[in-house]
């Protein structure tokens, strides 16, 4: 194991080469290009044995890996926004077919108006392509989970795609000490990819992707669903087992953070989660009892999880880094869904689009409009719009 | 590549350092922040940093534009690239300075004027966080890493060059200090139109509302201007056609130059038929 300074695009790209990849195809947008732009030069150095095949577009790229993944090869590919966007048909396609890649998705905001900067907007608008979504607090885990993506994804119970979330800048952009594990470890962990089933073998021949009438589909539905649900038992036995060879434990679907005797909670997602940490340390310090769930896996959905955890607390905050047009935020409705039939007040707290600095100030808003539902034990306001001029907030 | 290269030297001296840019969507030369956090434990905070306890300016024309030592924590420090020496510097408050001439040692150890490895020699000297060692070892990472061994070894000389050069002082306000460019203007979301368009409106920040021109003075991101000899000038208007900022205009027997937009690129001076105009190293406002 080496450790380094590097950026979380650095961290993807070599977590690619060490999972011993063998097609990675992709068309560069910022700001993901520099993940294949490492790729393709960890390629052309001999430190790795892949056919790099450059595209035309994004819907190519995922096309190239969803074909090389049939095909029985161990393929990854990375994508950013409006790339994500163009995938998005072929999304629906890799998990159909039951084909397991890994994608690093560098979280920016759709367009219109342009901007380039971190919102979820992206994967958000992913939400029911079928494949497992999981999102990083920091660039240690962006390469950790591309190596645990492959475990995962390639278990006989999953076959489906897995995408590793990390946030546009804040982590693809930002350097900082990674462990960066050799390939020996990460062979002896993963193993050679070997198709479970969805496979192009002329030795073996299949047709996939074949039309499927009415008189299939819903069984077809109902396989993925249930991969998707069975997921669960798999990332956490691979949490474990992880933990076990590299000595990183993640915790599983949600990680509590000082949630023990807490009255109010929130739920973050990708870095502010770390912003979040230390606004948990300082409101302790001054006697206040708040925690933090870091909301991990947005596929499988940590439902058993949350009601667990939420059951206990006076407040619920949930943040979102997207919205959902005319509702709330997206993370908003899934914690809700989740969380149906609990008394808990909960509220939403949107903030960080378009790569708005997220800072403890404003983390420190949303834990006292919590501690202000929890002391009258009603929520004034269901979703609250951190920090944009103009708009009310608490 | 600075900001890396610094927590590269950190993290080699044993210690825990985050960086990272912000940056828009322009060229080269524009404006842009990047940010290094040091700590001897894992450092968990994501935001951008407002309480610095160093800050280092790599082109001394913000100073005037913008509040650079905003937020500057009390007995903090500011580096700057610049010819002059720490007293000659007015922030409007008084702090402590360490400047280096770092676009001198660029040009004369790179051939060219990037400034950002040269800069961090006088960080190490000023700050005392990290060593000239660890510096070294810093932009071999980060610059050789990237760029190939021979640029790493380059611009860690540029380093070394700046680290020998770098005059550590104190700056006193005068109460005189220019006034710095209006506050950029932002608005409501009742005030904007609908999508962010950008129409024809009256806003603080002129005719044209957000991300105004007159806002974002691009004359800043120049190393050279143009020197203009109006003796020599035929007023043939070559350089007018070929100014690509639209920088030049024309008066009654001289052109004038607007340098606020104009981004130094040498593409009049170039063109000029009769040298009246050649390109020199300006005060960098």
């Amino acid at each position: 194991m080496t450790k380094r300074v590097v950026t979380g695009n650095y961290a993807a790209a070599w977590a690619a080469m060490v999972s011993k990849v063998q097609v990675v195809a992709a068309y560069p947008i910022t700001p993901q290009t520099f993940i294949v732009e490492h790729i393709s030069e960890f390629v052309n150095d001999g430190m790795m044995d892949a056919q790099f095949i450059e595209v035309e577009s994004e819907h190519t790229a995922m096309s190239a890996t969803v074909s090389a993944s049939a095909a029985g090869a161990r393929a990854f590919t990375a994508t950013s926004s409006q790339g994500l966007a163009l995938m998005h048909e072929i999304l629906f396609t890799a998990s159909g077919l039951r084909v397991p890649p890994v994608m690093a998705v560098v979280n920016r905001t759709l367009s219109a108006p342009l901007n380039i900067w971190c919102e979820h907007s992206d994967i958000m608008a992913s939400r029911d392509s079928g494949w497992l979504i999981m999102f990083c607090e920091n660039n240690q885990e962006v390469h950790d989970m591309v190596i645990q993506g492959f475990k995962i994804a390639e278990d006989k119970r999953v076959q489906l795609p897995f995408a590793v979330n990390l946030d546009a800048f804040i982590l693809s952009h930002s350097v900082e000490p990674v462990d960066l594990a050799e390939k020996g470890p990460v062979e002896e962990y993963l193993g050679n990819y070997i198709p479970k089933s969805s496979v192009l073998d002329p030795k073996n021949p299949m047709a996939i992707g074949h039309a499927a009438p009415p008189d299939y589909m819903s069984e077809t539905r109902w396989q993925l669903h249930d991969a998707l649900e069975k997921s669960r038992e798999v990332v956490l036995e691979v949490n474990k087992s992880f933990a076990e060879k590299f000595g990183r434990d993640y915790k599983g679907l949600i990680e509590e953070y000082r949630t023990e005797d807490a009255d109010v909670v929130l739920m973050t997602v990708g870095t502010v989660t770390g912003t979040a940490r230390e606004v948990v340390d300082s409101y302790r310090e001054q006697g206040k009892k708040v925690g933090l769930i870091k909301l991990r896996y947005l596929r499988p959905y940590p439902k058993e999880e949350l009601r667990k955890a939420v059951s206990k607390v006076k407040a619920f905050g949930v943040y979102d880094r997207a919205v959902a047009f005319g509702i709330s935020g997206p993370q908003f409705i899934e914690a809700r869904n989740a969380l149906y039939g609990l008394n808990t007040p909960l509220v939403n707290f949107i903030a960080g689009l378009g790569g708005r600095d997220v800072t403890t100030g404003d983390v420190g808003k949303m834990f006292d409009a919590l501690l202000d539902v929890a002391k009258t034990g009603k929520a004034k306001k269901e979703v609250v719009w951190i920090g944009t001029r103009g708009v009310s907030e608490w | 590549m600075a900001a890396q290269a610094l927590a590269s030297a950190a993290f080699e001296e044993g210690g825990y350092a985050v960086a990272f840019p912000f940056f828009g969507s322009e060229r080269r030369g524009a404006p842009v922040l990047a940010f290094t956090r040091i700590d001897k434990k894992p450092i968990r905070i994501k935001t951008q940093v407002y309480e610095p306890d160093f800050i280092v300016i790599l082109d001394e024309g913000l100073i005037d534009s913008i509040d650079v030592a905003a937020g500057l924590k009390k007995g903090g420090m500011a580096i700057v690239n610049t010819t002059r020496k720490p007293e000659e510097i007015d922030f409007g408050v008084d702090l402590r300075v360490a400047t280096v001439d770092a676009t001198g040692v660029a040009l004369e150890v790179l051939k060219r004027p990037v400034t950002n490895s040269a800069i961090l020699g006088a960080v190490a000297k000023a700050t005392g966080i990290v060593s000239m060692k660890g510096i070294e070892k810093g932009i071999i990472n980060i610059f050789g890493g990237r760029l190939g061994e021979k640029v790493g070894l380059i611009n860690a000389k540029a380093a070394q060059a700046a680290y020998d050069k770098t005059i550590i002082g104190e700056s006193k306000s005068s109460g005189k200090a220019k006034k710095k460019g209006t506050a950029k203007w932002l608005p409501t979301a009742q005030e904007m139109l609908p999508g962010a368009a950008i129409g024809i409106q009256d806003t603080p920040a002129g005719k044209i509302g957000m991300g105004s021109m007159s806002e974002n003075k691009t004359g800043s991101w120049k190393v050279f201007q143009p020197k203009y000899d109006k003796e020599t000038c035929t007023m043939c208007l070559t350089c007018w056609w070929a100014c690509p900022e639209g920088c030049i205009y024309r008066t009654k027997d001289k052109l004038e130059f607007d340098m606020s937009y104009c981004k130094g690129c040498g593409i009049c001076a170039n063109e000029c038929p009769v040298d009246a105009i050649e390109m020199a190293r300006g005060d960098g406002q």
